[in-house]
């Protein structure tokens, strides 16, 4: 039994020795075959980047001056951008937008979406999670357009929840609304903005025709805007108002315009902004 | 039975392994055989308990010696040679945007291999003749004699020392093992010809030649460098348009060359340097011929009115002219037998505005005399004009620098930059200090960081390059450069059209042979490039108004160089702004001259 215990022992030993080798070993193999795969990867790696190399180099001479010059010579046309269409800053862009004026023509407006379908399609309503009423886009609309209108607030007048403004809104009114903002505009000592935004919505039953979607959206992408273009004006007047005396009622105005530069530019080519100016215009 | 026992058993257990044997046999000797037999078996035990212990610390060292090896010794695989295989046997050569001018490019050439098809079979499928007639439909530029007679020789040699891919795909579709494609590391210019004078080409040696290959042929080929490529100052679309525009004007005029120069006035950088007619550097095998010739750094010419500029700024600079009012008589003034006279009579007196805006030789004359040929001489040294070009390319030309004392003739033919000759390029320093303040700086092909630019040395005062900054803008908006007028950029410039000297001194006989020069900066306000176009003999057009004069076929060029690059060199075109010639302004009579 010693016997058996001691061999036993020893063959353990013997059998721990072989296992550490064939373990070196393994490992040695698996080292190998690892730094065999590096070696393929890296040979690969460089080909990739010569062939990168390669095509780069075909495009750099396909592409060169003289070929660029022969097909804009004989394709494209282009020429060097002269001195008038560069713009400095934002207030130079924002001269280019034209006032409108009395009498001006109707804005032309492109071919969309029937309006009155778009009115008519009922979106469904968003439901305020706290009140279980619905919350429509106006009264967004016109929580914004009383945060930026150049207003001093009274303080003492408590600002009444949006969603009770807008609760008797619909897509119809909201021209009246917005429009009736500008008038806050112009007179924004008397009366706060959102006091005056409840007002348009009040008067919404008196007649007024439905409003189209498309001008909701204008005007609150021009209410946002304002709030950025607001700053520069009121610093100094811009170049294209620099003529005359830029009156504190009409500095809105100028900020509307100046914002309504980057819609017309961006968006399908209505004068967006025109046409809400013209709202403000009949409800006044 | 000892010897049985288990070789590597603890000593601990041996006294009872060994204990019947020993008590049976009772007597002194088997206990000392007994002993000595326990201490043999103890010594055989412990020595293979030895061998056991060593083969485990030798393994257990290898297998630690082989880790450590693996983590601290050994780094990831040999990157080496794959690396290797990435750096190029010549650095790249880039512009200053980092666009690729040269570099090492595996292209393929056209090798017959006659021994393709085994070494006694027909070189060729089919005959010779079909195959040259074949490959000359592929590359028209080749000779078809040339080809049919290495073709019929049979001996191994290049056909083409460069294939592109795709004709390539052509040869291959005719079928003809013995047309081999080996790839080989070439040169190649991307760019084609662009910036051909600047960057020269590589030999069959695989040494640079001619332009800045030559220059750096030690850094390129430098294995510890050539993974870098090297950044000239050249910027490939200011080159492509100066070349462009260049031989536009070159066609429009049937010019014989022509040269144009773009030049940062605060650094000295080089941001085009254009020769035409140029050459293909892809072709170093044909680039030995007369266009390898540089005509910007290498060719000298008189280069006339442009020079006026240098002549007012030394008189302004010197005191010499000290009021701009101060009216000098135009009427054509002989000195020493020689009679010095304009394009066209002016009326009876000039002003200095008025001077350089009608280009008058006899006012400039007049205040280089007043000066003196000593002041003006210092000034043109001052400006370099009496060296080589300081440019790195080997091609530079030696000015026609009048020796010694000048006398007064001299000094007034100099004064319109007669009797004198340099390179376009030592122009374009000479206004770059002209409108930077008055500092002269060398030019260069490398680029310069601008907060490291050299620092030169002050040739005209500040107030001086201030007053010249104004004239210079006068010329355009009144004077003979209204053609160079780009629009917002605020040129300002000077128009140069001298008689080229005829063969063996025989004096300016041939009126018809010109160099039309327009040396002008922008913008003027703030002076950042200077940028000059000249052209070699051009002639009188339906598209220059039938004139010849370089209001008529350089300023345009001008023009359009700076309408093109200004905004890719980062000058805003603006129409608000200008520098301010109101008090030179009412100095000016209307009119027009050259």
């Amino acid at each position: 039994m010693m016997v058996t215990a001691r061999r036993l022992r020893s063959i353990g030993w013997m059998a721990t020795l072989v296992v550490c080798v064939a373990l070196v070993m393994v490992l040695a193999f698996r080292v190998n075959a690892l730094r065999s795969q590096v070696h393929q990867s890296d040979a690969k790696i460089v080909a990739l980047k010569q062939e990168t190399m390669y095509l780069e180099t075909e495009f750099e001479t396909r592409a060169n001056q003289q070929q660029l010059k022969n097909w804009n010579d004989v394709e494209f046309g282009y020429v060097a951008p002269v001195a008038t269409q560069y713009l400095d800053n934002e207030r130079e862009l924002a001269s280019y937008a034209k006032p409108v004026e009395a009498g001006a023509p109707a804005p032309i407006r492109v071919a969309s979406a029937d309006d009155a379908v778009v009115a008519a399609a009922a979106f469904p309503a968003m439901v305020s999670p706290l009140t279980g009423r619905p919350v429509s886009e106006a009264s967004d609309a016109v929580d914004h357009v009383a945060v930026t209108a150049p207003v001093a607030h009274d303080d003492s007048d408590a600002p009444r929840p949006a969603h009770k403004v807008a609760a008797a809104s619909g897509l119809a009114g909201l021209g009246d609304r917005l429009a009736t903002v500008h008038h806050a505009a112009r007179d924004s000592a008397k009366t706060p903005a959102h006091k005056v935004a409840a007002k348009g919505l009040a008067a919404k039953d008196k007649g007024s025709k439905a409003r189209d979607a498309k001008a909701l959206a204008a005007k609150k992408a021009a209410g946002q805007k304002v709030k950025s273009a607001r700053a520069p004006v009121e610093k100094s007047p811009s170049r294209a108002f620099a003529g005359r005396a830029v009156r504190p009622k009409d500095r809105f105005a100028s900020a509307d315009r100046t914002s309504a530069v980057g819609h017309r530019h961006a968006g399908n080519g209505t004068p967006l902004i025109k046409l809400a100016l013209k709202d403000a215009k009949t409800v006044k | 039975m000892n010897a049985t026992s288990p070789p590597g058993a603890p000593n601990a257990s041996r006294p009872s392994a060994i204990g019947p044997s020993a008590i049976s046999g009772a007597t002194a000797t088997g206990r000392l055989y007994l002993a000595n037999l326990r201490q043999r078996s103890l010594q055989t035990a412990r020595k293979r308990l030895m061998w056991v212990v060593v083969g485990f610390v030798f393994f257990t060292l290898t297998a630690f010696v082989r880790i450590g090896q693996l983590g601290f010794v050994s780094q990831t695989p040999d990157h080496g040679a794959a690396a290797d295989a990435l750096v190029p046997p010549r650095a790249e050569i880039t512009d200053r945007n980092g666009v690729p001018l040269a570099r090492a490019f595996p292209a393929y050439s056209l090798w017959f291999n006659p021994k393709a098809l085994g070494p006694k079979g027909q070189p060729l499928v089919k005959t010779p003749e079909e195959v040259a007639r074949a490959l000359v439909q592929i590359f028209p530029d080749e000779d078809y004699a040339d080809l049919f007679a290495k073709l019929k020789a049979g001996k191994p040699t290049y056909l083409r020392r460069r294939v592109l891919p795709e004709e390539a795909n052509k040869i291959f579709a005719l079928g003809e093992p013995a047309l081999e494609f080996p790839r080989e590391t070439q040169r190649f210019y991307p760019q084609g010809s662009l910036a051909a004078h600047v960057l020269g080409y590589v030999d069959e040696e695989g040494h640079g030649k001619l332009g800045m290959e030559e220059v750096l042929d030690a850094r390129l080929i430098d294995p510890a460098h050539r993974a870098e490529p090297v950044a000239l100052s050249i910027d490939a679309r200011a080159q492509g348009a100066m070349e462009d525009e260049l031989s536009r004007g070159m066609l429009e005029t049937h010019a014989k060359g022509a040269a144009g120069i773009i030049l940062d006035v605060d650094t000295g950088e080089v941001i085009a340097l254009a020769s035409l007619p140029s050459f293909d550097p892809n072709r170093g095998d044909l680039a030995r011929n007369a266009l390898v010739f540089n005509r910007a750094s290498n060719q000298v010419y008189e280069l006339g009115s442009t020079f006026k500029p240098f002549t007012i700024a030394s008189a302004i600079d010197a005191g010499v002219v000290t009021d701009m009012a101060v009216r000098y008589p135009a009427t054509p003034l002989k000195i020493d037998g020689f009679t010095i006279h304009d394009s066209h009579a002016f009326g009876a007196s000039l002003n200095v505005p008025e001077a350089l805006i009608h280009s008058s030789n006899i006012v400039t004359a007049q205040v280089a005399d007043k000066l003196g040929g000593q002041r003006l001489r210092d000034t043109m040294i001052a400006l370099g004009m009496n060296a080589r070009p300081t440019i790195e390319l080997p091609a530079k030309g030696f000015p026609i620098w009048p020796k010694g004392e000048w006398p007064r003739l001299r000094t007034m033919t100099v004064s319109y930059g007669h009797g004198i000759a340099v390179t376009p390029l030592h122009l374009a320093a000479g206004y770059a200090a002209l409108v930077n303040g008055g500092i002269w700086r060398p030019t260069t092909l490398f680029k310069v960081d601008p907060a490291h630019a050299p620092e030169g040395r002050r040739v005209f005062q500040a107030s001086t390059s201030a007053r010249i900054r104004q004239l210079l803008r006068l010329i355009v908006v009144d004077g003979t450069g209204k053609k160079a007028d780009a629009s917002g950029f605020r040129v300002g410039g000077k128009t140069g059209s001298a008689e080229k000297a005829g063969s063996h001194g025989s004096g300016y006989r041939n009126k018809t042979a010109i160099i039309a020069t327009f040396a002008a900066a922008f913008p003027m306000d703030r002076p950042r490039y200077v940028v000059i176009a000249m052209l070699d003999e051009p002639q009188a057009t339906q598209l220059t108004s039938g004139q010849r004069t370089a209001a008529w076929n350089t300023a345009p060029v001008v023009s359009r160089v700076i309408a093109r690059t200004g905004p890719l060199l980062g000058v805003v075109p603006d129409g608000r702004r200008d520098v301010d010639v109101s008090d030179l302004t009412p100095l000016v009579a209307n009119g027009d001259g050259e």
